[in-house]
């Protein structure tokens, strides 16, 4: 006759509560973790408290330097340096912070590259919103400045953060005019202007932002992965394109 | 299931939860290895005030949690799953937090974040506890 195996006999009582006992202090450590990271928070997670802090000369990084529409710098410039972004995403805002003020002083300020702005917003609304009046900013030639601040200012995602009072904050503080800067930004022109970089960004299969090309005089624009936004990473990058 | 096959289940587990929680540790620390893609959400929650316990990242946390069950099935003794099962369902708790404020405060689903606290942190609370109560395979 086979050996019949017996099933295994059931937790002790102790081990249940042990188990018990262990399970519910844990949870409640954690609980009162949660607790008392809320409280010592103070609530600044809501999005709705978000204000518009304009600082003094917003856009400073590119006081005197040629800007036509979406490209910032010297028109002689051989190497192009297209910047794929969505004006919400968190990313883009830290290169906006790390990365762009060095290659604007070390590149675009000699005249060495110009950078051209391709805005998307495939983000939600508001990146819908900033990207228009960013592209209507620079029928007036601050472009670059209005996506600088507005980047400043960057709130949560869709939480409505690109309200008209920061639209006019940021024109205000630009020198910009504010009626002149919503009716570009609702013409047909920014329309197809921005619809334009969205489709040149699906032609070049771009997956997120920042994306990055380098283009050397006419030639085909070629994709570049930075491994960070140090300026050492760009410094490779470009330096290769000028060279050749 | 035999203590055994349990015991390798909540490794394996846990080694998942290791590779989660040490890749949203490492893009806490790298922000700029990321990109923002079409979905959103990951750079959002990573970067929102909620990625933070008092200074120290909610993914390092718990891949210093993941390591403490890693550590404790290594040790294998009654009080070792007791303390696996107990760290599992606290994390279990903690992970329910994380997917509210996701829902509910940050408004952005980081994919990451959600395998971890509705997949690996479930599934590794279901075995820690169900090998707490299986009594132990002899030596």
């Amino acid at each position: 006759m086979p050996p019949v195996k017996s099933p295994p006999p059931p937790a002790p009582a102790s081990s249940r509560r042990n188990l018990l006992l262990a399970a519910g202090g844990a949870v409640l450590v954690v609980g009162a973790v949660i607790v008392a990271s809320l409280v010592f928070r103070g609530g600044d997670g809501d999005a709705s408290e978000t204000t518009a802090t304009i600082p003094g000369g917003a856009g400073a990084l590119f006081a005197g330097i040629p800007q036509d529409g979406a490209v910032l710098g010297s028109p002689e410039a051989e190497v192009t340096m297209i910047q794929f972004e969505d004006l919400q995403c968190p990313v883009c805002k830290t290169y906006q912070a790390e990365g762009l003020p060095g290659i604007v002083e070390e590149y675009v300020r000699p005249g060495r590259v110009k950078l051209r702005f391709a805005g998307l917003a495939f983000i939600g609304p508001d990146s819908e919103k900033a990207l228009l009046h960013v592209i209507a900013a620079g029928e007036q030639g601050k472009l670059w400045q209005f996506a600088d601040t507005l980047y400043a200012n960057q709130g949560d995602e869709n939480s409505g953060w690109v309200t008209n009072e920061l639209l006019e904050g940021v024109s205000g503080e630009l020198a910009l005019d504010y009626d002149t800067l919503a009716a570009d930004a609702d013409s047909t022109a920014v329309l197809d202007q921005a619809n334009a970089m969205a489709t040149e960004a699906e032609e070049r299969e771009v997956p997120g932002t920042p994306w990055f090309y380098v283009q050397v005089g006419d030639g085909e624009p070629y994709e570049v992965r930075p491994g960070s936004f140090a300026i050492e990473e760009f410094r490779e990058i470009l330096d290769d394109a000028l060279a050749g | 299931m035999s203590d055994r096959t349990l015991r390798l289940c909540v490794a394996v587990t846990t080694l998942f939860g290791v590779a989660v929680a040490g890749y949203l540790t490492y893009v806490h620390y790298r922000p700029d290895s990321l990109i923002c893609t079409g979905g959103g959400g990951c750079e959002t929650v990573q970067e929102s005030a909620y990625a933070d316990l008092f200074g120290v990242p909610v993914a390092l946390l718990g891949l210093g949690a993941y390591l403490t069950v890693l550590a404790l099935v290594a040790w294998d003794t009654e009080l070792a799953r007791t303390l696996a099962a107990a760290v599992a369902l606290g994390g279990l708790a903690f992970a329910g937090y994380l997917v509210a404020l996701q829902a509910f405060v940050i408004d952005a689903w980081c994919v990451w974040c959600l395998v971890n606290d509705l997949a690996i942190v479930p599934l590794l609370a279901v075995l820690t506890v169900w090998r707490a109560l299986v009594p132990r395979t002899p030596v």
